[in-house]
């Protein structure tokens, strides 16, 4: 059985649906972990789920950077535990420091509500092994998802695989016009240097079953249940 | 010692601030020939520090960890006032 924590900060509202989408998985089991006393011994991997957290006050994340649950995930992380940041939970792990780079506002000012697609482009990741290459359809939204960092950070995560998924077309080609928010490079997710931590804009949470749409954040989310269970493909580099 | 600072907070020079684009945008629209507008913060903080030196520190970690993100923002503090405690 494959434990999985949710955290829930004041404000975050993705959880449930996390809840409900490893539901459909076999041998997963999750809890939701209040962040005021979020304890994580005994979960084998942890998400952050999107939402508001603190009403994105100051910046979207700031204020849970300094939240107990961040600091037991910050623990977690180094444990080298697989953790899955979506949306704000992106957000979060960026102001936090467990992943580099910042999340601005979208660079057409609006919030965006909308299906994209996002090329996988590194399997070193437990929520990403075996699916490089693939093109995943995905909903996205949010007003602050303009990934920047400086260029040496931007070089060295091309360089080194980190960046996990970029907004593309269907066929996969990575255009201005799939890019709905102006990350630099279409980047819309990234792992951390050991590549157990990730963060991304969409929400795999959201389409899991065909009811919903679209079934491809069953692949994400199934995939960490199988390296876990040592089932899957191999454990990352 | 009680003091009471404001801290500026400002999109670095080379990070995109399309908030300030669109403020531009509008202001041009008054028939004002506005070539730059830059959206920042003011944060006011009240507080109590032993003395000046340590009040300008804790000034120095408010920014630093959570007023501003170092990533994309830079910030300036001014000392607004001092009350005597």
């Amino acid at each position: 059985m494959t434990r999985i924590a949710l955290l829930r900060y004041p404000g975050t509202w993705s959880e449930r649906d996390f809840e409900h989408a490893f539901s459909l998985i076999p041998d997963v089991e999750t809890a939701i972990l209040w962040h005021e006393d979020a304890d994580l011994t005994g979960f084998d991997a942890a998400i952050v789920p999107g939402g508001f957290s603190y009403g994105d006050y100051l910046r979207a994340g700031a204020i849970a950077k300094l939240s107990p649950a961040t600091r037991a995930l910050r623990a977690f992380a180094d444990e080298g535990k697989p953790v899955l940041g979506s949306c704000n939970g992106f957000q979060i792990l960026c102001e936090a420091g467990l992943l580099p780079g910042a999340l601005l506002r979208n660079a057409g000012l609006e919030y965006r509500c909308d299906w994209i697609h996002v090329r996988v482009d590194s399997d070193r990741t437990p929520w990403t092994r075996g699916l490089h290459g693939q093109v995943l359809r995905m909903p996205i939204g949010h007003g602050e998802g303009c990934f920047v960092a400086d260029p040496d950070t931007i070089a060295e995560l091309e360089e080194t695989g980190r960046v996990v998924f970029r907004y593309a077309d269907r066929t996969g080609a990575a255009t201005l016009e799939a890019n709905p928010n102006g990350s630099v490079g279409n980047i819309a997710g990234i792992c951390n240097e050991s590549g157990n931590v990730v963060g991304l804009m969409p929400h795999p949470e959201r389409c899991v079953e065909a009811l919903l749409g679209g079934t491809d954040g069953y692949r994400v989310l199934a995939n960490v249940a199988k390296v876990v269970a040592g089932t899957g493909p191999a454990l990352y580099r | 010692m009680r003091y009471v600072a404001t801290i500026h907070v400002r999109t670095k020079p080379e990070v995109r601030d399309p908030q300030g684009e669109a403020a531009r945008g509008a202001l041009r629209s008054l028939g004002l020939d506005v070539s730059d507008v830059r959206v920042g913060k003011e944060i006011v903080v009240t507080f109590d520090a032993a003395d000046q030196a340590a009040a300008k520190d804790a000034l120095r970690l408010m920014g630093n960890e959570l007023l501003a993100n170092p990533v994309i923002e830079d910030f300036s503090v001014e000392f607004t006032e001092r009350v005597p405690a």
